[in-house]
């Protein structure tokens, strides 16, 4: 029994939270078993995602590959649970765990009605499902699908506030995602076209061996790609959905959306780089150099847009873009260092912004007040969220012992190694600006008068939550031993295949 | 110049692919009508479906069902076919899920122009 399930477990951390996500709404009137539910394969998935990265460690870098319906691979699908894989996992569970947490007993007032939170929590399983299937897909069509299953219950998840507005900036966002979807798929039917396989493996050796034969297929292929999922990461020109989407989402919502979803469609992106074109191809096509300057244009207009921002959930949906920028750079920088950075900094970046919206997301509900100015003195009064907060902050900043810092370390020393001295700098200055802009609202909150009401802190549950996501932040940057170890050995994998 | 018009002429359905393409990708761009814009979304999608499928057939191809054709014809690749079945699957999902939400729109804002409906926004937030 116990065997047969851990042989299976790449494919059951997909499948359980799609397959409960299809079962909760039966039991839409009762709201406790709906949460428990939902939490409970959130346990489950952390603890799969666990068990699956300690044999993936012991294994020393051999993936579990795994193939649906024992087709092997030109054929059939497999699943690749390696290095990359387990890390995503990893993050993707740890994170949506603390949110559905935050989420227990708190929906209700955002969403509305119970058979709407019930529907709130469907759509929150299927993106968790899709994420946890995009970490270990390893075939092209896949990609696709689950892409298009995280697009409509991102946007669903947008939609979930009964109020004009969301469904004003879950539309725009539906068509900008669909835009982006497309070409995906046009890039993938280039590829299929050229090489024959859907598989990545078999795909990447063919593509090595015949693209000079086809060179402006490849670049029509890299392009779609690189646009279709630019779009949907939001990489900075193509950022505009953004703001709206992840500001007028409910809390844990834009916690989820801004720290997963973004995520996956980057990791989908990486694989598509590193594993189907490779760092070969990519240096002949030059793409790494767009990469790094895309990703340096993004760091700063992103940091300069949230600066100007008053409204606080918009200002970290910017600095969302901003931070974006540091993962695109990454990519562009092909060396163990700038890719272990750029792992690890997606990791950090996925718990710091979720901690950022939902301590945002409680002040909102305690206060009321969305614009930064007028949260003075909140500090006081909700001491837990507001030190949640400034943990955050400070994570996102790269202030050292928390888990900004490592990452950008690593990218730093991949920009050097890489001979890049523009993205050093911009690295930098994208930390001053950061600062710029998120330090404000703690001295507003702790050091400024506020008004004599009485805000509170939110319950239990939520409180558990953004402890767990604040230690998390402080482990993963005092001692992130086998996370380190887990991004280092993805990062040598994505290299060494060529 | 011959060459090339040769090749566009016995490639017409990439030909079509591309220019739907381009239709669908200038009429969600530049229509500010929510209807118009998914019509731009479907057609963009109609012109990847189309090149997929076109790039698995093959000219006099049989279909791919064992013992029905005679054994000497080629068979098409079935494979692209397949996956554009799911593509239309998702498209038509992505569509549904559009029109709920014109339908949300209009009934909040009264009209299904994008324009018009950031302009009444920002009327509300002013006051």
């Amino acid at each position: 029994m116990i065997a047969s399930i851990t042989a299976n477990l790449p494919v059951f951390v997909v499948i359980a939270p799609l397959f409960v996500a299809f079962v909760l709404p039966t039991f839409a009137r009762r709201m406790r078993l709906v949460e428990g539910l939902v939490i409970f394969v959130e346990t489950l998935g952390l603890v799969g995602a666990g068990y699956l990265a300690s044999i993936v460690l012991r294994q020393k870098g051999i993936p579990i590959i795994y193939q649906l319906g024992g087709w092997p691979a030109p054929w059939g699908i497999e699943l690749e649970a390696g290095s990359l894989g387990v890390f995503f996992l990893l993050v993707i569970s740890g994170v949506s765990l603390p949110v559905s947490l935050f989420a227990k007993g708190n929906l209700t007032e955002e969403v509305g009605s119970k058979e709407r939170v019930a529907r709130f929590y469907v759509l929150y399983l299927l993106l968790g499902g899709a994420l946890a299937g995009m970490a270990v897909t390893n075939d092209l069509f896949n990609v696709f699908v689950l892409v298009e299953v995280a697009t409509l219950s991102c946007c669903g998840l947008v939609s979930a506030r009964n109020h004009p507005r969301a469904a004003e900036a879950a539309f725009t966002y539906l068509i900008m995602a669909t835009l982006g979807s497309t070409l995906v798929l046009g890039g993938i039917g280039f590829l299929y076209m050229v090489t024959g396989h859907l598989n990545m493996g078999f795909a990447s050796q063919e593509l090595g061996r015949i693209w000079q034969d086809y060179p402006h297929v490849v670049w029509m292929a890299v392009s779609f790609i690189l646009v279709g999922f630019g779009v949907k990461s939001a990489i900075f020109p193509l950022h505009v959905w953004l703001p709206d989407a992840h500001s007028t989402a409910p809390s844990p919502a834009s916690a989820i959306l801004s720290g997963l979803a973004v995520k996956g469609y980057l990791i989908c992106l990486l694989k598509f780089l590193y594993s189907v074109f490779g760092p070969e191809l990519m240096q002949k096509f030059a793409v790494h150099r767009i990469l790094a300057l895309v990703g340096a244009v993004a760091i700063i207009a992103g940091s300069v847009l949230a600066l100007t921002q008053e409204e606080l959930k918009r200002r970290l949906a910017y600095s969302t873009v901003a931070q974006v920028g540091y993962i695109i750079l990454g990519f562009g920088l092909v060396n163990t260092k700038g890719l272990t950075g750029t792992l690890f900094y997606l990791a950090s970046h996925a718990v710091i912004k979720s901690t950022l919206f939902l301590a945002a997301g409680a002040m909102l509900a305690a206060t009321g007040k969305k614009n930064v100015r007028e949260l003075a003195g909140v500090g006081r009064k909700m001491p837990i969220t507001m030190a949640a907060f400034t943990v955050g902050s400070l994570g996102l900043i790269g202030i050292p012992l928390f888990s900004g810092f490592i990452g950008k370390w690593y990218l730093l020393l991949g920009s050097l190694e890489a001979g890049n001295i523009l993205s050093v700098a911009v690295i930098i200055a994208g930390s001053v600006l950061c600062a710029a802009y998120l330090l404000p609202v703690i001295r507003g909150a702790y050091f400024e008068p506020g008004p004599e009401e009485d805000w509170k802190d939110p319950g239990l549950p939520q409180k558990i939550a953004l402890i767990l996501l604040v230690a998390a932040i402080v482990i993963l940057g005092v001692v992130p031993g086998p996370f380190l170890e887990l991004a280092k050995r993805a990062a040598a994998e994505l290299l060494a295949l060529q | 110049m011959k060459v090339l018009l040769e090749k566009l002429l016995v490639n017409y359905p990439y030909v079509a692919a591309v220019i739907l393409f381009m239709i669908g990708a200038l009429t969600v761009l530049t229509r500010s009508n929510l209807f118009k814009k998914l019509l731009g979304i479907n057609i963009m999608e109609s012109a990847i479906f189309l090149m997929f499928v076109a790039g698995g057939n093959i000219r006099g191809g049989a279909a791919p069902i064992l013992g029905e054709v005679n054994p000497k014809s080629v068979y098409i690749n079935p494979l692209p076919s397949a996956l554009m079945l799911t593509g239309i699957v998702v498209s038509v999902s992505v569509t549904a899920f559009a029109l709920a939400l014109i339908v949300r729109l209009y009934k909040s804002y009264g009209t299904t122009d994008a324009r018009r409906i950031s302009q009444l926004r920002d009327e509300v937030t002013e006051r």
